[in-house]
């Protein structure tokens, strides 16, 4: 069975661009929430935030008994690197961003976790004409392949995402990512596949999952939900029902079970101990659902490719 | 070709974050006029209450100082403190009074102003799951709001600008359907739109049937003017940058139906700045407009009343935007 971790940054602050919901808390107490939800092994720890201070870090972690999915290494600070970090036009940027990644490397290593992740929000375009495409992935291969030369034996993870804060991200769905992955040509680079932003890019979770596993690169799952429109960060369930349930039934398949799933869901005005309590309920009944499948029956089903067979099947057998 | 008055929105002269970076700092009224009067073709201010407006004599001074109208008073009702669980449509009748109390009070700094008209966006008011909240409630409240707060002075427009998301996955004012309706519900002279053109494209409308649909009622109060992919994102980009033929088609619908308010610039400065932003925006509606003198008014007219000949339309359009051709 997959653990369940919360992404730190989600139980500080809440906003958005509009609103504070909550106001930013500090590392304790950000334990503190975690240590108090249902179900929850772990954190998905971000750097730099989280590691001011790597001695407190490592006692909280030791006193409250929590696990690290990965760190989430982010790859946009406020005042730099504001038009991208992989793929800046500025070669000393991409040097920074390359050893700021080893930086955190180092002290991912001293907490002996093996994934990193990364979403590379900033590395997009809001215009036509604003980025030469050709020279970003270019800078963007050299600049991961740099960092997954240091990782060694650490997973590297790239979290797609269609848009927000740019019109447009670079790598914006699992296909892009896939194929960036397999031309930097190194094995411990790959993804983290986010259900909300594989929705609102498009895709079918289950099938993004399919389709990176088989290339190797399926690293590691976020967790929320939206309603295509944007990345609302909802609770999981809450709008893709029958997808959800087909996303478990496919990481079985696909092998991805001893592993973690990482929230990234905005509790908003909702409190957010309450909101993850559900949220980790939900994801054990969703998957109860999903193991109430008969794999054989539906290999036999799958193979006449007949939805209305399936279908029928699936709401006698599991509702 | 009508006069067109361009104005931009204070509110993108300060501090300016997603959920996710800051890109400008915050600053003082004087350093958004001095920002604005940096900007070649803006003649009006839609100013934020309260935050603008805690002075409103100050604000008065710096109008006059720059030479700058005020074109709007935008009144921000969305707190997450006091309009968590929404504001004009929300079940408690302490925020619900809080928020009329404060539209009645732009609407004395408007007036006071010399604008006449406020601008606000019910971004409180909407929801993110089903089953969340009681719509026909909801719309309820929101209806005896909204015409609590135009009763208040009937010498002061309302401009409700509706937006379909954003910060919930569902806001209730979210097209131009709706504000239709909530206007025919609220049934006074004094309540309308602010177009927003981006708002409009994310609710996955042609904004110039938006807006012809507005004049006819007497509804188009005010036009908040930017683009973005209508993808579901209100990017606030610069106008036409995306949409360019449906822009053209918004100016040519704006002179048709005798729109005469403002053109309120309503851009992301993002990391460049909103000089910059505001300025290309202005330029670029401004080019627009002469484009559409040279397309000629008249004859796209009689090439639109005309059936089945969408080809020949986008040939002359196109062969006098690209001379030579």
């Amino acid at each position: 069975m997959n653990k369940l971790a919360i992404i730190s940054a989600f139980l500080g602050g809440v906003r958005n661009r509009y609103m504070v919901y909550e106001e930013e808390r500090v590392l304790e107490e950000k334990f503190r929430l975690a240590s108090r939800i249902e179900g929850i092994a772990g954190l998905e720890l971000c750097y730099p935030a989280d590691f001011e201070n790597p001695d407190l870090l490592k006692k909280l972690l030791s006193d409250h008994g929590l696990g690290v999915s990965s760190v989430n290494v982010r790859s946009r600070r406020t005042g730099k690197w504001w038009r991208g970090a992989f793929t800046s036009e500025s070669a000393a940027e991409r040097g920074e961003v390359v050893d700021d990644f080893k930086r955190a490397l180092d002290l991912t290593g001293e907490i002996g976790v093996k994934r990193i992740t990364t979403c590379p929000l900033n590395d997009g375009h809001d215009y036509a004409f604003e980025m030469n495409y050709i020279d970003a992935y270019r800078y963007a291969e050299e600049t991961f392949a740099a960092i997954c030369a240091y990782a060694g034996e650490v997973k590297v993870c790239i979290e797609y995402k269609w848009n927000d804060p740019r019109v447009r991200c670079l790598f914006a769905s699992a296909g892009e990512t896939a194929a960036f992955c397999q031309a930097v040509g190194v094995e411990n680079l790959g993804a983290t596949l986010d259900f909300g932003h594989s929705i609102q890019t498009g895709e079918r979770p289950a099938q993004a999952a399919a389709l990176l596993a088989r290339a190797g690169r399926l690293f590691y799952i976020h967790l929320n939900d939206n309603d295509r429109n944007f990345d609302w960060d909802l609770m999981p369930g809450a709008f893709h029902f029958w997808e959800f349930i087909e996303f478990f039934y496919y990481l079985k398949e696909l092998g991805y079970t001893h592993d973690w799933y990482a929230y990234d869901v905005m509790s908003k005005e909702i409190d957010t101990v309450e909101t993850f309590n559900t949220v980790s309920g939900v994801t054990r009944r969703l998957e109860a659902l999903a193991d109430r499948i008969d794999r054989q029956e539906m290999a036999r089903l799958m193979k006449q490719r007949n939805p209305a067979q399936t279908l029928g099947h699936l709401y006698r057998t599991l509702l | 070709m009508k006069t067109w008055r361009f104005c931009v929105n204070a509110g993108f002269f300060g501090r300016r974050r997603d959920r996710f970076t800051e890109y400008q700092p915050d600053r003082t009224l004087e350093e958004k006029f001095d920002l604005i009067s940096r900007i070649e073709g803006i003649d009006g201010v839609e100013l934020k209450y309260p935050v603008d407006l805690k002075d409103i004599g100050f604000a008065k001074k710096l109008l006059t100082d720059h030479g700058l109208a005020c074109a709007a008073v935008n009144v921000d009702i969305k707190d997450a403190v006091h309009f968590r669980y929404g504001a004009l449509s929300a079940k408690s009748a302490d925020a619900r009074a809080r928020a009329v109390g404060m539209l009645r009070e732009g609407m004395d700094a408007a007036a006071d102003l010399g604008a006449n008209l406020v601008s606000t966006c019910p971004l409180a008011e909407g929801y993110d799951y089903p089953f969340q909240i009681d719509y026909t409630d909801a719309w309820g409240h929101f209806i005896e709001s909204v015409k609590a707060v135009a009763s208040y002075r009937k010498d002061v427009k309302l401009a409700l600008e509706y937006q379909p998301h954003e910060p919930h996955s569902r806001i209730l004012l979210g097209n131009v359907g709706k504000i239709l309706h909530l206007c025919a519900q609220v049934d006074v002279p004094n309540i309308g739109a602010n177009l927003d053109i981006g708002h409009s494209f994310a609710a996955l409308e042609s904004p110039a049937e938006s807006a012809a649909l507005l004049a006819g009622k007497e509804r188009l109060f005010y036009v908040h003017t930017n683009d973005n992919t209508g993808d579901g994102g209100d990017w606030d980009m610069i106008s036409g940058t995306v949409h360019f033929w449906h822009w053209l088609e918004l100016l040519y619908t704006l002179n048709q139906t005798g729109y005469a308010g403002w053109l309120g610039g309503d851009i992301a400065p993002k990391q460049f700045g909103p000089v910059d932003a505001f300025g290309t925006n202005t330029r670029m509606i401004r080019r627009m407009i002469t484009l559409l003198e040279r397309i000629g008014e008249d004859t796209l007219e009689n090439l639109i009343q005309q059936d089945g000949n969408t080809a020949e339309i986008y040939d002359y359009l196109s062969k006098v935007l690209i001379s030579g051709s």
